[in-house]
C-alpha cells in the first residue's frame, strides 16, 4: 500500500468512525474550516441570484444552482485558501438525474471498443491502477458556463457565478496508453466517452467526443484520484476523464465506456449542445445568433482577485496586499497586470511559482496603498502566446467562455 | 451543521459496512429538492408538476433570468420531449409554455 492509498484508506476509516476529518487524505489541499458556518443562503450579484447553500455527500455546504441533478458551485472565497481546491469544496455539475447511488470501485470496469479498434477489451480498475505507468497532473477544471449569470444581456441556462471551476492534482493513466492496447486503426477519427449516469426517461444520455489526435496526445488521462484521495462520488467516483485545458464538459464522470470510431459523433451533447461561435473572437454581437458553430474547446485566459471582493472596504493610507489566481488553456500564464484606476494605468503583478505546471491556477500578488475613496481594481492576464482578456465582455447566446477583465470596486476609508 | 455532516457520513458509511469490508464500495443518498414548482391557477401548472419535475428540480425554471422569453420556454419543453423523452403531449404544450413564461419568464407579472 502506497502512502497515498494509506491516507485515502485512513480517511475512509475516520469517516466510518463518524469523524469530521473529511480531508485526512487530502494533505495537499487547503485545510481551512468550511467557509460557511452553516447551510444558509447567498445572493449572487445578478438579478434573480438568490441561492441556497446545502450539504451533499462528501461535500461541505456549497451553493445550489440546481438540487436535482446536482449543480453545486464553490463559494468564491475558497479560491483564496490555496491553489488546490479541496475535494469537499470542488464544484459538481451533472446533466441528468439518473445518477448511480451505489458503486463498487473495485468491481467497476471500463469497456474499450468501437469500430476503429482491433482489440476491444474490458479494463478493470485493478488493471487500470497497476497495469500502466500512472501520471500526476495539476489541472483546472472549469464549466463551459462558468460565470453565465454575469452575461449582459442575460442568457438562459445554468446561472453560475464564478465558482464553477476548481484546480486539483489528478492521478491517473494517459488515455493514449489505454487505447494503445486496443490497437487503434488508421480509420479512427473520434473517441467517445460515456459514464454510468443516464437520463431519467432514457433520453439525453451524456456522451462526449474528442478528436482521436487529441485523445492520443498523452495528456488526456483516465483518473481515479484528485488531491491524493479517491474522487468524491459526485465528481465521478471511481474514475473520470481528465482533459487538461479543456472545458469541464469533456471530463466525463463515472467513466464506463470508451469507443474509438471512424466517424464524427453527433449526439445531443456534442451537437447542438456545447457549441460556440466558429469565429476568431468566439463571440457574436449581443442578442444575435452565430452563423456557424464548433464544439467548445480550450479555456481562454482568466484572472481573479481572491483576497478582496467587489464592494469591500479597506484601510485608507495603509499598505494593502492583494492576491489572486490566473489560468489559461495550457500554454501557461506569462504576465498579470493590475490597475487601481479602472484600467487607465497598469503595473505588473508578481507571479507565484509555476511549479504546479501550465494547467494549474497560477498565483499572483501585488501591493499598494489605497487613498481614501473608491478604487476600481482590475487584473488582466496574458498567456505565453500573448492571448489576454477583453476589457469589455464578449457575448455568445449560450453563455460560455466569459473571460472579461474583472472589476473590484474597493473603498478606502 | 456538524449534525448534518455526521448524518451524511453515516449514509456513506452504511454501504461500507454492508459490503463486508470492501473499502471501495460507496453509496450515497442525495438530499431532496430544495424548491418546488411555483403554484399557479394557470392550467399548465398541474401538467408541469406532473411532467417537468420527473427529471429535474424546479430551480431549472426558477433561476432563469426574468427576461427569458416565451420562445425559450417553448424550445425547452420541446427539447425535453424530443431529447429527454419526456411524455409531453402536443396538445399540452401551449398550456405548459404559458405557465412557464408567466411564472418564471418574461411575462411574469412584476
Amino acid at each position: 500500500m502506497t502512502m497515498k492509498t494509506l491516507q485515502a484508506s485512513l480517511s475512509r476509516r475516520l469517516l466510518l468512525a463518524g469523524g469530521a476529518s473529511w480531508l485526512a487524505g487530502c494533505t495537499t489541499a487547503a485545510q481551512k474550516a468550511p467557509a460557511a458556518a452553516a447551510p444558509g443562503t447567498v445572493t449572487m450579484p445578478f438579478v434573480n441570484g438568490e441561492r441556497r447553500l446545502a450539504v451533499y455527500p462528501e461535500k461541505r455546504p456549497l451553493i445550489v444552482i440546481t438540487s436535482r441533478p446536482p449543480q453545486l458551485e464553490t463559494p468564491f472565497e475558497v479560491f483564496n485558501d490555496g491553489l488546490l481546491t479541496p475535494n469537499d469544496a470542488f464544484f459538481v455539475r451533472y446533466h441528468n438525474a439518473g445518477i448511480p447511488t451505489e458503486i463498487d470501485g473495485d468491481k467497476h470496469v471500463i469497456q474499450i471498443g468501437g469500430n476503429a479498434v482491433g482489440k476491444p477489451y474490458t479494463l478493470t480498475m485493478q488493471q487500470l491502477k497497476s497495469g500502466f505507468k500512472p501520471v500526476e497532473l495539476v489541472a483546472v477544471k472549469q464549466c463551459s458556463g462558468n460565470s453565465r449569470g454575469f452575461f449582459n444581456p442575460r442568457v438562459q441556462g445554468g446561472q453560475s457565478g464564478n465558482g464553477t471551476m476548481g484546480n486539483a492534482r489528478w492521478l491517473g493513466v494517459p488515455l493514449k496508453d489505454i487505447l494503445a492496447r486496443a490497437e487503434v486503426k488508421n480509420s479512427a477519427r473520434q473517441v467517445t466517452f460515456n459514464g454510468l449516469d443516464t437520463g431519467v426517461l432514457g433520453g439525453g444520455d451524456f456522451v462526449k467526443a474528442l478528436e482521436v489526435a487529441h485523445a492520443m496526445d498523452g495528456e488526456v488521462m483516465v483518473a481515479w484520484q484528485m488531491n491524493g484521495a479517491d474522487l468524491p462520488f459526485l465528481n465521478g467516483y471511481p474514475v473520470a476523464l481528465v482533459v487538461p485545458g479543456y472545458y469541464g464538459t469533456y471530463w466525463v464522470k463515472h467513466l464506463s465506456d470508451i469507443q474509438v470510431i471512424d466517424n464524427v459523433f453527433n449526439g445531443f451533447w456534442m451537437n447542438p449542445a456545447y457549441r460556440v461561435p466558429d469565429n476568431l473572437c468566439v463571440c457574436v454581437p449581443p442578442g444575435t445568433a452565430p452563423s456557424a458553430t464548433r464544439p467548445i474547446g480550450r479555456y481562454n485566459v482568466r484572472s481573479f482577485i481572491t483576497s478582496l471582493k467587489d464592494g469591500d472596504r479597506v484601510a485608507a493610507g495603509q499598505a494593502l496586499s492583494v492576491r489572486g489566481i490566473a489560468f489559461d488553456g495550457g500554454l501557461g500564464i506569462r504576465e498579470v497586470g493590475w490597475s487601481a484606476d479602472g484600467g487607465k494605468t497598469w503595473r505588473e503583478a508578481q507571479l507565484g511559482s509555476d511549479s504546479a505546471g501550465r494547467y494549474s491556477f497560477r498565483e499572483f500578488s501585488f501591493g499598494f496603498v489605497p487613498a481614501a475613496g473608491t478604487h476600481d481594481l482590475r487584473v488582466r492576464a496574458w498567456n505565453r502566446k500573448g492571448d489576454s482578456q477583453p476589457m469589455e465582455a464578449l457575448w455568445q447566446p449560450t453563455g460560455y467562455m466569459r473571460n472579461v477583465v474583472e472589476s473590484y470596486k474597493v473603498t478606502g476609508a | 451543521m456538524k449534525q448534518t455532516r455526521t448524518l451524511v457520513a453515516a449514509t456513506v458509511a452504511a454501504l461500507l459496512l454492508a459490503s463486508g469490508g470492501t473499502l471501495h464500495a460507496k453509496s450515497i443518498v442525495l438530499p431532496p429538492d430544495g424548491v418546488q414548482m411555483t403554484p399557479s391557477n394557470l392550467p399548465g401548472y398541474a401538467k408541469a408538476r406532473a411532467e417537468c419535475v420527473q427529471c429535474h428540480s424546479a430551480e431549472y425554471m426558477l433561476m432563469q433570468p426574468p427576461t427569458a422569453p416565451r420562445a425559450y420556454w417553448e424550445a425547452m419543453v420541446k427539447r425535453m420531449r424530443d431529447v429527454f423523452k419526456a411524455p409531453v403531449q402536443e396538445a399540452d404544450i401551449p398550456a405548459l409554455v404559458d405557465y412557464l413564461t408567466k411564472t418564471y419568464g418574461a411575462e411574469k407579472p412584476r
